[in-house]
């Protein structure tokens, strides 16, 4: 009964790992965002697909860039900071705020995704889980309540419609 | 199906699979060069380390 249960189990998050990429994150937010302690974290990645033809081989590509997704209630501004799965470095910020930007809505499908529209010119969509399990592709963080938190604060506060 | 002809197929479909590869990554590369030869002057976005604090009592 013991391995049967543990077979049907399924995999178990690792805490340890996961609350030190957590303030791994928290330590790269600060470092380049000011009053970083302002804004709760939450890990999201964006998703580039693309197709490719190249004559007899052709299908598609998808891109992930990693995110730490920083967001601040009061100020209604969400920042996206670029990095890597193992946190070992991160890019500039950007700055969302809900006064400056176009539009921002929750989307369903094709993926379940948070999208929001600076301007006219381009979009970001964020996608968010409460874990993923491949190290080599996401940044190893359990966050149920914060992807829950953000999740209100951007339908409720941050979307546009 | 004999097992002779069956292995013959089963080789010939390996060889389109790693050739279609090695295609693939083919001209991955060219288009990898081409990129750069036309955006070789951008510069690349700023990037920060993970930053590391020294120890007060070292």
């Amino acid at each position: 009964m013991g391995i049967f249960s543990k077979l049907f189990k399924g995999p178990e998050i690792d805490m340890e790992k996961s609350n030190a990429n957590a303030k791994k994150m928290r330590v790269l937010f600060n470092h380049v965002v000011t009053d970083g302690d302002n804004y709760r974290l939450i890990f999201g990645y964006t998703e580039d697909v693309s197709r490719f033809n190249y004559g007899f081989v052709h299908g598609s590509k998808t891109k992930i860039g990693n995110l730490i997704v920083g967001w601040n209630e009061a100020s209604k501004t969400i920042v996206v900071v670029p990095t890597v799965p193992d946190l070992s470095g991160c890019g500039d910020p950007t700055y969302y705020r809900r006064s400056e930007i176009l539009k921002a809505y929750r989307n369903k499908y094709p993926t379940d995704a948070f999208i929001i529209y600076p301007d006219r010119k381009g979009y970001i969509g964020i996608n968010a889980y409460d874990w993923l399990e491949d190290e080599k592709l996401y940044v190893y963080v359990s966050q149920d309540d914060e992807l829950a938190a953000f999740t209100d604060f951007f339908m409720n506060t941050f979307a546009t419609k | 199906m004999p097992l002779g002809e069956m292995g013959a197929f089963l080789l010939f479909l390996a060889v389109i699979f790693v050739f279609g590869n090695l295609w693939f990554h083919f001209v991955e590369t060219i288009l990898r060069w081409i990129k750069k030869l036309f955006m070789g002057h951008k510069n690349p976005p700023m990037w920060h380390r993970f930053p590391v604090y020294k120890d007060e009592n070292d």
